[in-house]
């Protein structure tokens, strides 16, 4: 059982108090849902978790091991992988290498083998590109395998984003609107994949725009409004939550 | 044909130095390091081996071995307080260590020789010892190059943010480069002390830095083949265009400023990503479309 | 003793300031290195030496010289910079790091075939040798021209830069491209502009000091530019004001270091502060710009 939580998470830029006191539990088993208008925090906060920006007050800890201080690496290496808005792919590098990198951090040859050239190290080079390429199927990648990133279609790159998400083998899964720009099919098939990998154990956490396919998917849904949770619980109740219906109508 | 090799032999050992230089800057490049600073490393390697096998005695090989290590070391120092900077900022900082190394050169004469430089070298090293070194050196890249460090090195390179997200460590990585930039540079820098008779403190100056970038300007600053095609034209072109020879510098200044504003990433690595886009063309032509129709 | 050196410092820290500006307007507008910057300084000494020799008066060569070496740089800028901007960000600077040291070296080459490798002096009399004194200081006369033209031209710049629309722009372009884009600023007119002032205040500079040492040699480029490095760095990259503070500092200091220390020991001093000042400065020493950290929390 994975838990990340944050508590009275907080950051400020200057006058704007982009996350105003967040606290939320992502678990294992489940996917959860953070949604919430546009300039609502969303962003900041995935970027507080992966250690791309410095948190200002609070904590937030990974099975009780607080991140607030790592390094975005450091994060990682702990088991957080995160897609990021626009999409970021390795442009120059193939389909492959940008889901073998994916792989990262659970390299294990030594540095002597790998700087010497040594059998093991090519060996587990061919692994890692055979594991590579069977989750590209999973992901209907197969035959794109040598085609440079940066020429796929954008449904394309996202599908190779996750599959680099997934290839980190990650306790935790953070989606920063993985489904943006997407029709319904597309959506859907994400979705089936997202929960596939909670039930086999990671946590996941979905940041979207588009509320139908969040409630779909989540069984845990959380608001946010101006840097403030304004509503949690199942996708139904949150839905028809007055403050909820507000935020999105109004201001 | 052997007359020809005979006659030939100098020009093919100064490819072989260059194509060694050209490495060791190409390897801080390749990892996102915007780092000129090889020359300096290569200034420590000459300097060193001459001085410990000259003034010192040491054998041969164990005076380029140190020279090797003195460049590494040098390159791991300077490492540390460069992991801070990025881009136009780490450039001039290496920049200023590449000058800082000529300065002291010139001006530590008691060691150096100063101006006039370190003569008289009894030369010791000829085509063979190069080109096992070049051979070596193009093996462990090539070695780091399909392994972890190499991954690590491309993702860096591409998108510091990705390889943060993916558990690579910047600083880790880019010591590493350092350093191999520097053992590189220290051993090519000590060779050729025991080459050329002779180091003067402006052969790592200026001119090392416009010769080496010029060859992976040329070639490429990813894949290992760029600098040989790089050094390549570099060391031909006064050879093939004879008549050109005394315009030499103008040539290479324009052929530099025409190849980078056409393929900024070099003609070997721009034909190798040509070659690896045209089989991916042929293996998946509906790339572009997505499922389901666009959104 | 020390005053005077003081002054001598200050006259050529005034030098360095005008070629220092023209490097630091290119970055601040445009962010890149501009490395041919001290050939054309070289430049602007060539063209007015060959001014001089065939008859013209030193004023007139002068101003040929501003105008070619303004011109040289704009053609530097659109055949070269411009190019490289559809690349990505990380190729751009490469590049046009790369482009600007080729062009150096063509500028170099070609100096260095007309002079054949010779220095090169301006004929005796083309600038009245006097000496004034005063408070126990000696000062010559282009030493005072150099002092009031350094003056003039910054103040110029920075009226121009700050009270002309056209000055307005060009800060508006260094502060946010992109949102000067929208505003309807033609960012390219803006460029040849800063390209072409920083050419033509390159190539003063470069006859100042060709003036002042009466020798002209087709490497005199290099030394500048490596002081211009620190210069810039010092008073902060894209810091105009900054820039001109730490030039006379660096004249001041560098005629200390040759009168006091051993020769050969400023050179080492100068490139070993300028490597600490970036380490623990970036933005120079008083601030201003912004150095991009590595992936720490930000």
């Amino acid at each position: 059982m994975t838990v990340l939580e944050l508590r009275e998470v907080k950051r400020h830029f200057g006058g704007v108090k982009a996350v105003d006191g967040v606290s939320l539990k992502v678990a294992s088993g489940q996917v959860t849902g953070l949604i919430g208008p546009n300039g609502s925090g969303k962003s900041t906060l995935v970027n507080l978790i992966a250690g791309v920006l410095a948190v200002g007050e609070g904590d937030i800890t990974l099975d009780g091991k607080s991140l607030i201080k790592l390094t975005a690496d450091e994060v990682a290496r702990c088991g957080v992988a995160r897609t990021f808005q626009n999409i970021r792919l390795l442009p120059e590098a193939s389909v492959l290498d940008n889901v073998v990198i994916g792989f990262y951090r659970h390299e294990r040859s030594p540095l002597y083998a790998s700087l010497l050239g040594l059998p093991s190290s090519r060996r587990e080079t061919r692994e890692l590109r055979e594991q590579g390429r069977a989750l590209l199927a999973r992901f209907g990648l197969a035959e794109y395998e040598q085609v440079p990133a940066g020429g796929l279609a954008y449904g394309y790159q996202r599908r190779v984003e996750m599959a680099r998400a997934v290839a980190s083998a990650p306790q935790v899964l953070l989606l920063d609107e993985p489904v943006a720009g997407m029709n319904d099919v597309e959506a859907r098939s994400l979705g089936q994949i997202f929960a596939q990998l909670a039930r086999e154990g990671m946590a996941v956490l979905v940041i979207e725009h588009n509320t139908r396919f969040v409630a779909e998917l989540c069984s845990q849904v959380h608001v946010l409004d101006g840097g403030r949770l304004i509503a949690h619980g199942s996708p139904q109740e949150v839905m028809r939550d007055p403050a909820v219906v507000a935020a999105y109508l109004g201001g | 044909m052997m007359e020809f090799l005979r006659a030939n032999q100098p020009v093919f050992d100064f490819f072989l130095l260059t194509l060694g230089f050209a490495y060791s800057q190409q390897v801080v490049l390749r990892a996102g390091v915007f780092s000129l600073a090889s020359a300096a490393f290569s200034c420590l390697g000459a300097y060193g081996c001459a001085y410990l096998v000259v003034k010192a005695g040491l054998p041969v090989a164990a005076g380029i071995g140190l020279g090797a290590l003195i460049g590494g070391l040098a390159s791991y120092l300077v490492s540390l307080p460069l992991a801070r900077l990025r881009g136009v900022y780490q450039a001039i900082a290496t920049l200023a260590l590449v000058e800082l190394m000529v300065a002291l050169a010139l001006y530590a004469e008691p060691i150096t020789g100063g101006a006039v430089g370190f003569n008289n070298i009894p030369k010791h090293v000829g085509t063979t010892e190069l080109l096992i070194a070049v051979l070596v050196v193009i093996y462990l890249l090539h070695a780091q190059s399909i392994s972890r460090i190499g991954r690590g090195f491309d993702a860096l390179r591409q998108d510091e943010y990705v390889a943060a997200s993916l558990g690579v460590s910047s600083r880790r990585e880019h010591t590493l480069a350092f350093i191999s930039s520097g053992l590189i540079g220290g051993l090519f820098g000590a060779l050729q002390s025991m080459y050329a008779y002779n180091v003067e403190p402006n052969q790592y100056g200026f001119g090392y830095m416009v010769t080496t970038l010029a060859a992976i300007v040329l070639g490429g600053r990813r894949s290992l083949l760029g600098p040989i095609l790089g050094s390549a034209i570099m060391i031909l072109l006064p050879e093939v265009a004879r008549p050109l020879a005394e315009y030499r510098q103008i040539v290479v200044g324009v052929i530099l400023m025409i190849v980078v504003v056409l393929t900024p990433q070099g003609l070997a690595d721009t034909f190798l990503a040509w070659l690896q886009h045209r089989r991916a063309r042929d293996l998946a032509p509906m790339a572009t479309q997505p499922p389901g129709g666009r959104a | 003793m020390l005053a005077q050196q003081i002054l001598n410092g200050l006259i050529s820290g005034a030098i360095y300031a005008l070629f220092a500006l023209g490097f630091n307007l290119i970055f601040g507008v445009q962010k890149v290195l501009n490395l041919a910057h001290g050939a054309i300084f070289m430049s602007g000494a060539f063209i007015a030496y060959y001014g001089v020799i065939g008859g013209l008066p030193l004023g007139l060569a002068l101003l040929i010289a501003m105008v070619s070496c303004g011109c040289v740089s704009v053609l530097l800028d659109r055949f070269g910079f411009q190019l490289l901007r559809k690349y990505s960000h990380a190729d751009a600077e490469f590049g046009a790091m790369v482009i600007s040291i080729g062009a150096g070296q063509v500028l170099t080459s070609l100096a260095q075939k007309a002079s054949d490798t010779k220095v090169l002096s301006f004929p005796f009399g083309t600038f009245p040798v006097e000496f004034f004194r005063g408070l126990g200081l000696r000062i010559s006369l282009l030493q005072i021209t150099i002092a009031l033209l350094v003056v003039v031209l910054v103040a110029l710049l920075a009226y121009f830069l700050q009270r002309t629309s056209f000055g307005r722009q060009v800060r508006a372009v260094a502060i946010n491209p992109r949102a000067s884009a929208l505003l309807g600023i033609n960012s390219r007119s803006v460029f040849s502009i800063t390209f072409f002032i920083a050419g033509a205040m390159a190539a003063i500079a470069g006859v100042m000091i060709a003036l002042s040492f009466n020798s002209i040699q087709f490497m005199m480029g290099e030394p500048y530019m490596l002081k211009a490095f620190v210069v810039v760095v010092l008073g902060g990259l894209g810091n105009l004001a900054g820039a001109v503070v730490a030039s006379l500092l660096l004249g001041v200091a560098q005629a200390m270091a040759a009168a006091y220390l051993p020769p050969g020991m400023a050179d080492i001093l100068i490139f070993a502060t300028l490597f600490v000042v970036l380490i623990f400065k970036p933005n120079g020493l008083f601030g201003g710009g912004l150095a991009p950290a590595g992936v720490g929390r930000q």
